[in-house]
């Protein structure tokens, strides 16, 4: 190759040649050897005495070398030589390395875990969405501070003249039966507004996604853009699938595209497959609860509620502005409205960030996430001030080193640099290693909680992004400098004389360390105990709650007939056929419909409702819950019906019509149950209905929730397409479960079963949640249980085997090894008892926290706290008198030449 | 005078002032190779100063990087192979400033050690 001489001049002048130095000692020492022989030495001796003279050749060339290397290379190459012998001396100590990692890996791992679950809630909760944290939602609340949906126009008039959003659109979750017959399966939606794909920047893979034009008005274009995972699922990813049309709810449309694979919908927890426009919702039998027939009547009522509105705000924007302009601009919206507007109506809007979206998975788990961040972090200070002790405990061991270090004139800065970096090198596979455990077992946890909430399908955000690295990686640096720094600051200021001489170690300072983790670790999982403890005992209570009914016995069939396609005379006959058919099954008592099982878990939409003779105050905001079921429902759930009747198969379309009411419903407005029946109540805009029955209250929604009112209404008067079947029968659920399949198949071979389970497993479903977080709170108990109880072990034994000394002094003097052995367990229960103490006294404040997933115990049951002592104290026992009745056993000699 | 803890080779820049002045001094006479300046700073000093072989080829890259001195192979008087070191004109120039600052600083240090005006018997 072909360089100007100038270059070559340069590079050579820049550069460092080795081997024209090695040539340069050479000469100069052939030199020197000549002059040695012309003073009349032998070639031999003259040849050795230069090279002697010379000094260290390999030193000269390394120092020669420096002068060219750069500043930061340095550092770097002493930071690898910092590294290498960092393994070299763990090596050594191979069980120290390994203990130290396992326990990192456990405490990052969980904590990797729940930073995880926490960024899909709280930090990124929705996949293929920038900023997604930083969505604003806007919303209508009642007096009575119900949440409720926007109507169309307030929409439109919202986004037209709120400047404090870089824009805002509306969506509705809904979900739609895809397909016809045996395929045909529920599928979650999003009914979106034109701008909704434009302000989220995401983008197709196929076609194109909703775009203002498909808003122009009621009805068409019918178009539905669907996901990737249903354009997998369904369509075998068929390339050609734009144009193609899907049946929904009975209604064919025609998929325009499809989105970008990361995409999942805007609603946390549910992975959305179909995008509809806003525009098709009344083609698809979505009227939002507006008394308008017509389409464009439905989207010109202010008086329906359908759309949640969300939007970014301006960069320069604070939440308290977008506030207040937004009230301004309702306050405009408002002022013509009749001032009689009903009180189940929006008083105000509202806005709040995406975390607190009203009853959104985000806003109902982040309490629970909380506790199990506490929780994880708990498990992290265990897993530090165990690797605190095991560092400590070698740092004594390591202080000859290190004092020779220091005399061989290591700065202190050095020595604390070399600890630090040996420390990391422990915690970098302890992060990495965490993190894989996490990233293995997150997809099995939400695999179980998709079984249980089968056939919904269920999506979090909980890919292991960078955003997770970076928590793990902060949170092993972290470590690694608190469980390091500790005892290397310690090791740095040791006296140099005191240890070249080998005094023995008896420092009181490293004593009082050594007890201070020792509490700290009893305290701590004393904690973890006790919180585990409180949530296997709600746990235990949750599962037999009261619930109002018995599940035992009785199935749940979920059927829904839009999959194959019925209208209602058709439906109605279908019903009416499958109940008497199931009823004349063998082994089968009783059969009835519902529309709900409770508890649903999720709230469902309550509706206004009037009641005969109740004058609502101002502002007042009356809505309930309702159910509609099939006669003979209350026998086959065995709910007492208290006053009055229930249904019967009189009671149908050509009769008056009539309702159920609850206990907690009579009550409240008629005084008692018998003074119920004969009352009226109505629904919405619906007809009065007589009264017929009170029946017996039951947990609705969630097992912990306040006695409210509920009212039931007769199937034969209000039909609806998608029910649930319920068979009780004495003989197996299995069989009774089959049976009842058979029953559908017989009457429709082609209708899918949407779920068939026992009444029992959908009551377990709803309670998902809880069951969840409960387990992942006793698996942390018991991670930090196991921690700290080989830490206090570790440490413990530790300062036994130091005095070992003692004891055989103690043991020459005449000490009986029993004696000797309940002095140290003294001690060790001391320590303990100190620790349990502290630990007692966090947990009565700190149980607080898991306030809103405790059901049948209070926060400081005794049963939890008692056993989390016995544990803990136990604990420490077994780990003093292991050590303690093992040194009691040595020899008395032996023991005093120790060391 | 900054204190490098990190490179042992970098206690003080003084005694590199040092050492450097001495080598660029000792080439202002003329080309030289490494063992000849070494044996003139003993020679020259009355054998009080011993440069070491360790410190004067790492304080020779020094120079040579600074681009104070610059280096060929030749013959010596003799015919032996050797490197030698040529003073360059920004080599001048900072022996120049080495001279003066080196001036300064014994003549401070003097000042100190042996006060201009005796001022006692203390004074053996």
């Amino acid at each position: 190759m072909y360089l100007p001489s100038w270059f070559k001049k340069l590079t050579r002048r820049r550069r460092f040649d080795d081997d024209d130095l090695q040539e340069e000692i050479r000469a100069h020492i052939a030199i020197a050897e000549a002059e040695r022989m012309a003073d009349g030495a032998d070639s031999k001796s003259a040849h050795q005495a230069s090279i002697k003279d010379f000094g260290n050749i390999t030193l000269t060339r390394e120092d020669a070398r420096r002068v060219w290397t750069p500043r930061w290379l340095e550092t770097i190459r002493d930071l690898t030589s910092d590294i290498r012998y960092a393994i070299r001396s763990l090596s050594k100590a191979p069980t120290f390395a390994v203990t130290v990692v396992a326990v990192l890996t456990l405490g990052i791992g969980v904590n990797a875990a729940v930073f995880t679950m926490l960024k899909s809630i709280a930090f990124a909760p929705l996949s293929g969405v920038k900023d997604s944290a930083g969505l604003r939602v806007i919303f209508g609340e009642t007096s009575v501070g119900r949440d409720v949906g926007l109507s169309y126009p307030d929409y439109v008039y919202l986004r037209d003249h709120d400047t404090s959003f870089v824009g805002l659109y509306g969506h509705r979750l809904t979900t739609l039966t895809v397909g016809r017959g045996r395929g045909a399966h529920p599928a979650n939606g999003e009914f979106v507004t034109g701008n909704y794909f434009e302000l989220l920047n995401v983008k197709s893979q196929l076609g194109r996604t909703l775009q203002p034009a498909d808003e122009a008005g009621p009805g068409r274009p019918s178009a539905v853009v669907i996901s990737d995972a249903l354009w997998r699922r369904d369509f075998e990813a068929d390339p050609a699938i734009v144009g193609k049309s899907v049946e929904l709810n009975n209604q064919m449309l025609t998929i325009v595209g499809v989105t970008e694979p990361a995409y999942h919908g805007t609603i946390v927890s549910y992975d959305v497959d179909l995008f509809l426009p806003l525009m098709i919702a009344p083609d698809l039998g979505l009227m939002f609860g507006s008394t308008e027939a017509t389409p464009s009547g439905v989207f010109a009522d202010t008086r329906a509620n359908m759309l949640y509105v969300l939007g970014h705000l301006k960069p320069s924007v604070t939440m308290a502005q977008a506030a207040a302009s937004t009230s301004a601009i309702w306050a405009d919206l408002s002022r013509d409205r009749a001032f009689w507007a009903q009180a189940a109506e929006v008083q105000k809007l509202r806005v709040v960030p995406f975390l607190q979206y009203p009853t959104s998975a985000q806003a109902t788990v982040l309490p629970m996430l909380i506790a199990l961040s506490a929780m994880g972090l708990l498990v992290l200070v265990i897993a530090c001030a165990n690797i605190g002790g095991l560092v400590t405990v070698r740092s004594v061991s390591r202080r000859g080193e290190i004092a020779m270090r220091l005399a061989l004139g290591a700065s202190r800065m050095r020595i604390v640099r070399l600890l630090i970096v040996e420390n990391l090198v422990l915690a970098i596979p302890g992060a990495s290693l965490g993190m894989f455990l996490a990233a293995r077992a997150m997809p099995v946890l939400f695999g179980y909680a998709q079984a249980l909430a089968a056939p919904q399908r269920l999506f979090f955000n909980m890919q292991t992004d960078a955003l997770v690295i970076g928590f793990a990686a902060a949170v092993a640096c972290g470590c690694a400098l608190i469980f390091g720094l500790m005892p290397a600051l310690r090791s740095s200021k040791i006296n140099l004389v005191d240890v070249l001489q080998d005094a023995s170690p008896r420092g009181s300072g490293r004593g009082r360390l050594r007890s201070a983790l020792v509490i700290a670790q009893v305290a701590v999982s004393l904690i973890l105990l006790v919180g585990a403890g409180l949530v296997t005992r709600s746990l235990d209570a949750a599962e037999h709650a009261d619930l109002g009914f018995k599940s035992d016995g009785v199935t749940a069939i979920r059927l829904d007939l839009k999959a194959n396609g019925y209208d209602e005379v058709r439906g109605r006959a279908f019903y009416r056929q499958l109940l008497d058919a199931a009823r004349n099954q063998p082994g089968v008592e009783s059969a009835s419909l519902a529309t709900f099982a409770a508890p649903t878990f999720i709230e469902t939409k309550s509706q206004r409702v009037a009641i005969e003779g109740y004058e609502t105050r101002r502002g007042e905001d009356l809505s309930m819950l309702s159910n509609i079921v099939a006669p003979d429902y209350f026998r086959t759930l065995s709910v007492p019906v208290l006053a009055g009747r229930e249904f019967d198969g009189h009671d149908d379309e050509t009769a008056t019509p009539v309702a159920l009411v609850n206990r907690t419903l009579a009550q409240k407005f008629w005084g008692s149950a018998a003074n119920a029946i004969g009352r009226k109540v109505r629904i919405a805009d619906g007809a009065w209905r007589t009264v017929i029955g009170v029946a017996a209250d039951l947990k609705y929604t969630r097992i912990n929730e306040a006695p409210r009112p509920y009212i039931y209404l007769p199937f034969l008067q209000n039909y609806n397409p998608g029910m649930i079947l319920h068979t009780r029968g004495a003989g197996s659920m299995d069989v009774l479960i089959d049976q009842a399949r058979k029953a559908v198949a017989a009457l429709d071979a082609e209708l899918p079963v949407v779920s068939a389970h026992s009444l029992r497993d959908t009551t377990r479903g709803a309670l998902i949640f809880y069951t969840f977080m409960s387990s992942m709170l006793f698996l942390f108990g018991m991670a930090g249980m196991a921690l700290a109880a080989m830490g206090t072990y570790g440490l413990v034994s530790y300062t036994v085997r130091q005095s070992t000394r003692e004891i055989g002094i103690r043991m020459a003097l005449g000490a009986s090894g029993p004696s000797v052995v309940r002095t140290y367990l003294r001690r060790g229960l001391m320590l303990g008892l100190v620790g349990a103490a502290i630990g007692v006294a966090t947990a009565l404040g700190a149980t607080r926290l898991l306030g809103s997933f405790l059901f049948g115990v209070s926060a400081t049951d005794a049963v939890s706290f008692i056993r989390a002592l016995a544990v803990v104290l136990g604990g420490v026992a077994i780990a003093t008198v292991v050590p303690a009745w093992r040194a009691s056993r040595t020899d008395p000699l032996r023991a005093l030449r120790h060391q | 005078m900054t204190l490098h803890s990190t490179r042992p080779d970098a206690r003080t820049d003084l005694l590199h002032g040092t050492l450097d002045m001495l080598i660029l001094r000792t080439l202002q006479w003329g080309d030289q190779h490494g063992y000849a300046i070494a044996q003139a700073i003993r020679s020259q000093s009355s054998d009080v100063l011993q440069v070491e072989a360790g410190s004067l080829y790492p304080a020779l890259q020094r120079l040579s990087k600074k681009a104070w001195v610059t280096s060929k192979w030749g013959q010596t008087d003799a015919n032996q192979r050797a490197k030698f070191y040529r003073l360059t004109p920004e080599g001048k120039k900072q022996l120049l400033r080495e001279e003066s600052r080196w001036t300064e600083l014994v003549n401070a240090i003097s000042q100190i050690m042996k006060p201009a005006a005796p001022t006692g018997p203390s004074d053996k």
